[in-house]
């Protein structure tokens, strides 16, 4: 926790405001502000990705039998863990998001709540996909290493640190896969409800039920995994 | 009425068949012991039957539901004592045994009042806000205990559950065991502590390289190894020729080993049945004894009769 808030005042302190002067000048005066926003997110989802490591703990622990035998239905174990990963994310980053928040204001709170709340779900999805790689992979190592893959081309291939526009610029075929991104949408969202809306990728709308589907993909996806890999043999 | 009835239950990983087309039935409020040395299948056995992991072939029915159909209602009748302590992420027995509480379904009043009684019931009320990991062995098993006893499941299985305890400590656990089971519950016991399987078992399944051996009542199945009692007389006078055919004549005796002339090793079954016709003979022969000394067949003897070695053996094999 105090490894990624230093990381984030560093970002943001340095990174930002010297990224901010570099930018087009179409960009110049509100970057820092959009950059903020994305870093919340890159935030958001690096915290949410932390239950997958759990998952490795508690099977080297052996608690994964122990939670298996509990008279819960395996949905309600995934919903669980997605919601409790959701959580905690949420926990890491809230204090982050207050002082974003400092920074780049809010321009309507209806607005934020509603993109908080989404956000919700863009955490629990994030989560769900940490269990689901964590559980089909059944090793700690290709775990780490896979993230490691996934964050680089999740991150990037996004609107977190740059606007659709520029990407598209650059390529037709990474703008339409940051179209798609639930990062984007994510990032979206949560510059909407901030006030930031000059270089938004999708509506609203559009961005709050691709993170609601997101969610419920990842959580249905979850459960299948989680019958298949571990009822199916145990953890190795 | 059984409660447990396996199909050709079998569970193989790649190459390994860890449980071998497993029959066995386990009837409602008994203790059934599944003995076997370490590797015989027995924790992938009830690892099966509590629906966390799936079998390879055959099925099996805990209560009315199928473990393949019905794994959500499975675990609604079931809770395991596992044999390596899970105790969990939260740190002291305390919170480990109010989170189990609360996950099978007590209320808040209920809790409070349950995990107290079982935490002073296994000695761990004044360990309660300690670390749990840096409790001892023996402690940390009886927390994983205290689970089960809070959970009262109507089917309850129990992994190995004084592996690593002292004497004192194995007492303890036998105690609530059968304490648990007088209180309702079925309680299939996993172990290779032969004398632990005999004195807490209604029935015995042997198992071994994932098969079952033989099932039945610890008495009969020392009493199914021919000539497992054994009888030593010790006689004020030699015995007359006559005397050992007569002896030898009896339907439950094996064998009658002189080994010096007043001395005779009878091997035979259903010592506490045979004996006293055996006195009863001497005595209408006039031949007082000086001494008599009975020794029964253990469970060992059972698992060296069926398997050809014995359960250390066994073990080492494994290894």
């Amino acid at each position: 926790m105090v490894m990624r808030t230093i990381w984030f005042v560093a970002q943001i302190s340095f990174f930002g405001l010297v990224v901010s002067r570099l930018v087009v000048p179409e960009l110049k005066g509100v970057y820092f502000q959009y950059y903020v926003s994305g870093i919340i997110i890159m935030m958001l989802y690096s915290t949410s990705v932390f239950i997958g490591y759990d998952i490795f703990e508690e099977a080297e622990h052996g608690v994964f039998e122990y939670l298996l035998s509990l008279p819960v239905s395996r949905r309600e174990l995934v919903l669980g863990r997605s919601i409790g990963g959701g959580i905690r994310s949420f926990i890491f980053v809230g204090p982050l998001i207050v002082i974003a928040l400092a920074i780049v204001g809010v321009a309507n709170p209806i607005s934020f709540i509603i993109a908080l709340s989404a956000l919700f779900f863009f955490a629990l999805g994030v989560s769900g996909m940490s269990i689901t790689i964590a559980v089909a992979l059944k090793s700690g190592d290709r775990f780490d290493i896979l993230m490691g893959v996934l964050d680089a081309l999740i991150i990037r291939l996004s609107t977190v640190m740059y606007p659709q526009i520029f990407i598209q610029n650059a390529s037709q075929l990474y703008a339409a896969v940051a179209r798609f991104n639930p990062v984007t949408l994510a990032s979206d969202l949560f510059r909407w409800g901030v006030g930031i809306e000059r270089y938004l990728t999708v509506t609203p709308l559009v961005a709050v039920v691709g993170l609601v589907g997101f969610f419920f993909a990842f959580t249905f996806v979850g459960v299948t995994i989680y019958e298949k890999r571990l009822e199916g043999g145990g953890w190795q | 009425m059984a409660i447990i009835r396996t199909v050709d239950l079998t569970k193989r990983f790649k190459e390994l068949t860890a449980v071998d087309h497993l029959n066995l039935s386990v009837e409602d409020g008994e203790v059934f012991g599944l003995l076997g040395p370490n590797g015989a299948g027995k924790t992938t056995t009830v690892l099966m039957l509590a629906t966390v992991i799936k079998p390879s072939d055959g099925t099996a029915v805990v209560g009315e539901f199928d473990i393949r159909k019905n794994p959500d209602d499975v675990r609604q009748l079931i809770g395991i004592c596992f044999q390596e302590p899970k105790l969990l992420w939260v740190s002291t027995p305390w919170d480990v045994l109010n989170w189990h509480a609360k996950v099978c379904g007590l209320t808040k009043q209920e809790r409070k009042k349950r995990v107290k009684l079982v935490l002073e019931d296994v000695d761990m009320w004044d360990h309660r806000r300690k670390n749990v990991h840096g409790l001892s062995g023996g402690m940390r098993k009886r927390v994983e205990i205290a689970k089960i006893l809070i959970q009262r499941p109507r089917i309850a299985f129990i992994d190995e559950p004084t592996a690593q305890i002292d004497v004192i400590g194995k007492h303890k656990i036998w105690n609530m065991i059968r304490e648990l089971r007088d209180e309702g519950s079925t309680i299939i016991l996993a172990t290779n502590e032969l004398y632990e399987a005999d004195i807490l078992s209604d029935r015995v399944a042997i198992m071994h390289h994932g098969k079952l051996l033989i099932c039945d009542t610890p008495k009969t199945l020392k009493d199914s190894i021919p000539g497992g009692d054994i009888v030593e007389i010790r006689l004020e006078d030699e015995a007359a020729q006559t005397l050992v055919t007569e002896l030898r004549n009896f339907p439950e005796v094996a064998d009658v080993v002189e080994t010096t002339t007043k001395n005779l090793r009878i091997y035979l079954n259903r010592v506490e049945e045979v004996v006293p016709q055996i006195m009863k003979l001497f005595l209408s022969n006039n031949l007082p004894i000086a001494s008599i000394n009975m020794a029964e067949p253990s469970l060992d003897d059972v698992f060296v009769h069926y398997t050809g070695l014995t359960i250390e053996e066994a073990q080492q094999k494994v290894h």
